[in-house]
């Protein structure tokens, strides 16, 4: 028991801690699937599909306040939309869901597969590439920042800026901060240059243009809007390509097949979505006493559900450690879900399997060249090309 | 027989029904999910109606039974 509680007491979902984290999820579930842990100031961890399912349905009793990163990135703002809870959380998701469409997506078909084609020809051309600098990372800088409207003189700045707001936040804190005064700095600077400007064609001018109960969105409320979408829409997707690029390296079958037969990449994207989810927790607060799988939680206390834990639960999924490509029912957990449900996830799926196609079909067989890299992060992606 | 319809209160616009059944579902400007009028009654379960029923990440997608009379 001693040895249970220690492990669940220096349970994290950030950093090293995630080398060997679906191991800790097996051990956490059978032991103690609602367990508390002291990181982060203490929080539950939940790993059951139900008990998240159920947490993500019932807002008023989960609140995403103060934030629902844990830690947070660094602001001392709540983050517009997803560090607000109803009823103001519906106006504000409500500016962006247009934008997020399926058929709003679909519109950028065309500009996404030349996007990953370019990139693919050139990580096509090296025996030895680092995919995650010349490929995981900008397919979604560029798709994301012309979507957006963040000038192109400026994406060389991005990468840095979210290295230190997302993974160094728990390491150093001081630099995660300094980065994100240096990222709020940009957009306030960008708004101020774009105050005039009456377009629409971007996410930023519809922002600025758009009315929300017959007012403007004030200067702090876009600050917010703008940091947001930039650490959701670039870093996120970006783990995604390369967590599964990183997957396929090592499975020169499953490169084959998915080569032989494309139309099966969509439905691969899920699985490795699920297996492999960019996001494998987020936090809430409890505004009431809740039980969760027979847990007492009492009013005020931090609540972490562990999407990449409840996404390998077997009493939801077959064999749930194992990734198949043709896996059907795959009704998974990696966007979040309820009204919090991750805005972009019809751009991030079609960025992830636009990706997958066009670099299947522009490089050779590949494997990993430093088996030591991990599974998880935008860290570099070292691939041996060709045989 | 029976009735498909979306809880408009649980769906949250994770599009999965319209990629399984794309002649059954369809989206409004929000991207909110719905069963046209001119596929709301339904003789059987086909396979692609079931995939979306199971894939549906907020269980919204409902299938209720119509006594035939």
């Amino acid at each position: 028991m001693s040895d249970e509680l220690t492990q669940a007491r220096d349970f994290d979902f950030h950093g090293p801690a995630l080398d060997n984290i679906f191991d800790t999820y097996k051990d956490l579930r059978t032991k103690c699937p609602v367990g508390r842990s002291d990181k982060h100031g203490g929080f539950w961890y939940v790993t059951k599909s139900e008990d998240i399912f159920a947490a993500e349905q019932d807002p008023d009793t989960f609140s995403v306040a103060p934030s629902m990163l844990l830690p947070s990135f660094g602001t001392d703002v709540p983050l517009i939309p997803i560090d607000i809870d109803p009823p103001d959380h519906t106006d504000y998701r409500r500016l962006l869901l247009p934008l997020f469409t399926p058929k709003a997506i679909g519109r950028l078909d065309e500009g996404m597969h030349d996007t990953a084609r370019e990139l693919a020809t050139k990580v096509a051309g090296q025996d030895v590439a680092d995919v995650s600098a010349i490929f995981a990372r900008p397919m979604p800088t560029i798709v994301f920042s012309r979507l957006a409207g963040f000038p192109e003189e400026d994406w060389p700045k991005f990468d840095q800026w979210v290295d230190d707001i997302i993974y160094e936040r728990t390491v150093d804190p001081q630099r995660a901060s300094r980065a994100s005064q240096a990222v709020m700095d940009y957009f306030d600077d960008l708004l101020d240059q774009r105050a005039d400007d009456a377009s629409t064609d971007d996410i930023i001018g519809h922002l600025q243009t758009v009315e929300m109960k017959g007012r403007k969105l004030t200067r702090d409320e876009l600050l917010s809007y703008c940091y947001l979408l930039f650490l959701a829409g670039l870093d996120t997707t970006a783990w995604a390509i390369r967590s599964s690029l990183w997957y396929l390296a090592q499975n020169p079958a499953a490169q084959t097949r998915l080569r032989e037969d494309p139309d099966l990449i969509p439905q691969a994207a899920e699985e490795f979505l699920r297996t492999l989810s960019p996001v494998q927790a987020m936090a809430r607060t409890c505004k009431a006493d809740v039980e969760l799988s027979g847990q007492q939680i009492k009013e005020g206390e931090r609540v972490v559900l562990v999407f990449g834990a409840g996404n390998r639960d077997p009493e939801i999924y077959d064999d749930p450690d194992e990734i198949i490509l043709d896996r059907d029912n795959n009704r998974h957990l990696a966007f979040g879900g309820g009204i919090h449900r991750c805005l972009g996830s019809n751009l991030g799926r079609a960025e992830l399997v636009i990706a997958l196609e066009e670099f299947l079909a522009a490089v050779d067989e590949f494997s990993l060249a430093d088996p030591s890299e991990q599974w998880h992060g935008v860290g570099p992606l070292t691939l041996r090309i060709g045989k | 027989m029976f009735k498909l319809s979306v809880d408009q209160t649980r769906c949250q616009g994770h599009a999965r029904c319209v990629i399984f059944a794309p002649e059954v579902f369809d989206f409004d400007d929000e991207g909110y999910a719905f069963v046209p009028d001119d596929q709301t009654m339904r003789q059987e379960m086909t396979p692609d109606v079931k995939q979306a029923i199971a894939n549906c990440p907020e269980r919204a997608i409902l299938a209720e039974d119509v006594p035939q009379s």
